[in-house]
C-alpha cells in the first residue's frame, strides 16, 4: 500500500518512538487524521514547544525546561546525599519508590569503554564540581546491575575517594542484568536501604 | 549458503550493542567456532529471557542457528560463576574483550586464543599482581596472530642473542642490537627480552619494560585506529 507524501512521512516519523513498529505507526497516524484533528493539533504544539523549551538541569542534567529541575530547585532535600543514576526514567523510578531524600545526577548513559563512552560522555566534569563544591558527604551509586552498571559504580566509587566523599553501592536487590526503570518500586526501595560500600579503581 | 546449528558452546560475549527495536547484537567467542555475531531477541524488553545472563566475562552456554554471517541466538546457560572481577580489574577485563576484537574476524575457529582469554579472565579475578595476566594475554595474542617475540636470534645478523647484549626490539624485524638507548624505542638486554618471551615477569621492572615493549608490538599492529579503552581509562585518571 503507497500513502501520500505527506502521510507516508508521518508513517516513517512515528517509527522513531520505542516500541512502535510499521504496524502501530499506521495504527496511531489513522486514528488521528481519521478521529482526532484536534488531538493531532495539540500533539503538534506540545512536541514543539517540549522539544524547545526542555534541556538538560545545568545542576544535574535531568530533563528540565527551567535552568534547575523541580528536584535541584527544592528546598527541602538532603544536600548531603547525591544519587547517581545512569538515566532520566532511573531518576523518576528512583523518586517513586519514596525511599531517597537527596539530590541527584544523571549521567545519561553508562561506561562503555568498548564503545568509547567514558567520563566526557556521562557529564564527569559537572559531577566533579558537585563534588568539589563541598556539601556532598555520600555518593550513592545507583546504576543499573549489570557488568557496564559496576564498572560505572567502580568509577565513580574512585572519583569520590578523590574528593575524600563516602561512596555506596546500591544493593542487589535489583536482579543482574535489570535497568532500573524496569524494576518495581519495592525491590527500589529495599535496595537503597542496603546500599553497601564499593571498592575504588 | 549452508544453515548452521551449534548447540551450547562453551562461549563469552566480548560485546553487545541494541539492535533493532528490542533485540541485542552480541559478539561472542566460542570454544570451537571462534568469534561469531549473535543476535538476541527481545533482549532489551523487560520480560527478556537470559537477561541476567547476557553479560560479559561470564562463562556461558550458548546455542544459536541460522545462516549467513549473522546468527540466531536459541539458548543461553550459566557454565560457571561469574569471576569476581571488581574495580580496575573489571576494566582491564574490557581491555582484554577489544583487543580479541580487534585481532579476530568472525567466523574463524580461534581454540587457543579462548584458552588464553579464559586463563586472563582467572587471572584478573585471582592474581596478586593484575598486570601479569594482563601482560601474558598481550604476549599470547600476539604469538598466535603471528606476531610473536623472537627471543632467540638477533635481526641484524641471525645472531643468538646474547643475554648481556642490549637490544631495540622492532615489529616486524626483531631485535636489533644497539649500543645506546634510542628516543622511542624499546631498548631491553637480552636477558629480559627472553624473559618476557617466556611470559615469566620477575618484579615491577620486568612488568613495565613488558608493557612498553608489548605495547609498541600491539600498536604497531592495530594501525591507525587507537583503543577505544585506552581512551577511556586515560580520562579516567585523576587529574595531576
Ligand atoms: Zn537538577
Amino acid at each position: 500500500m503507497s500513502f501520500s507524501p505527506s502521510l507516508q512521512e508521518l508513517l516513517d516519523a512515528l517509527r522513531c518512538l520505542p516500541g512502535v513498529g510499521p504496524k502501530s505507526a499506521q495504527r496511531m497516524a489513522l486514528h488521528l487524521l481519521e478521529k482526532d484533528r484536534e488531538g493531532a493539533a495539540r500533539l503538534v504544539t506540545a512536541l514543539a514547544t517540549a522539544a524547545e523549551r526542555v534541556g538538560l538541569c545545568t545542576r544535574c542534567r535531568m530533563l528540565t525546561e527551567q535552568e534547575l529541575c523541580p528536584v535541584c530547585a527544592a528546598t527541602r532535600r538532603d544536600d548531603t546525599l547525591l544519587c547517581v543514576v545512569e538515566s532520566p526514567a532511573d531518576l523518576v523510578a528512583v523518586e517513586e519508590s519514596g525511599g531517597y531524600r537527596g539530590r541527584y545526577f544523571v549521567l545519561l548513559g553508562r561506561l562503555s569503554p568498548l564503545d568509547g563512552i567514558g567520563p566526557a560522555e556521562l557529564g564527569v566534569d559537572l559531577l566533579r564540581e558537585q563534588l568539589g563544591a563541598g556539601h556532598v558527604k555520600e555518593l550513592v551509586l545507583a546504576t543499573s546491575a549489570t557488568v557496564e552498571g559496576e564498572a560505572t559504580a567502580a568509577y565513580l566509587g574512585s572519583l569520590a575517594t578523590e574528593f575524600g566523599v563516602a561512596a555506596s553501592r546500591i544493593a542487589h536487590g535489583v536482579p543482574m542484568g535489570g535497568e532500573l526503570e524496569y524494576v518495581d518500586s519495592s525491590t527500589l526501595f529495599r535496595a537503597i536501604e542496603s546500599r553497601t560500600a564499593v571498592e575504588s579503581v | 549458503m549452508k544453515a548452521e546449528r551449534v548447540e551450547l558452546e562453551a562461549a563469552y560475549i566480548l560485546h553487545a550493542r541494541p539492535y533493532r527495536e528490542t533485540s541485542q547484537l552480541l559478539e561472542v567467542i566460542g570454544r570451537q567456532h571462534g568469534r561469531q555475531g549473535l543476535i538476541a531477541r527481545g533482549a532489551r524488553g523487560p520480560k527478556a529471557r537470559w537477561r541476567a545472563l547476557l553479560q560479559p566475562f561470564r562463562p556461558l552456554h550458548l546455542s544459536w542457528s541460522g545462516r549467513g554471517t549473522l546468527y540466531t541466538l536459541r539458548n543461553a546457560e550459566p557454565a560457571a560463576p561469574s569471576a569476581p572481577l571488581q574495580g580496575r580489574r573489571l576494566l582491564s577485563a574490557y581491555y582484554l574483550n577489544e583487543l580479541l576484537l580487534r585481532f579476530t574476524t568472525r567466523g574463524e575457529p580461534r581454540p587457543e586464543l579462548f584458552a588464553h582469554y579464559t586463563a586472563a579472565l582467572a587471572g584478573l579475578a585471582d592474581a596478586d599482581n593484575a598486570e601479569v595476566p594482563l601482560r601474558r594475554f598481550e604476549l599470547a595474542l600476539l604469538t598466535e596472530s603471528g606476531y610473536g617475540l623472537d627471543a632467540d636470534r638477533d635481526a641484524l645478523h641471525g645472531a643468538p642473542i646474547d643475554p648481556e647484549q642490549r637490544y631495540a626490539y622492532q615489529p616486524e624485524r626483531g631485535a636489533m642490537p644497539v649500543e645506546r638507548d634510542g628516543d622511542e624505542q624499546v631498548v631491553l638486554t637480552g636477558a629480559s627480552l627472553q624473559a618476557i618471551a617466556a611470559g615469566s615477569f620477575h618484579g615491577a621492572d620486568d612488568l613495565r619494560l613488558a608493557k612498553r615493549l608489548l605495547r609498541q608490538l600491539l600498536d604497531h599492529h592495530l594501525g591507525h585506529r587507537p583503543l577505544q579503552t585506552r581512551r577511556v581509562f586515560a580520562e579516567m585518571r585523576p587529574p595531576s
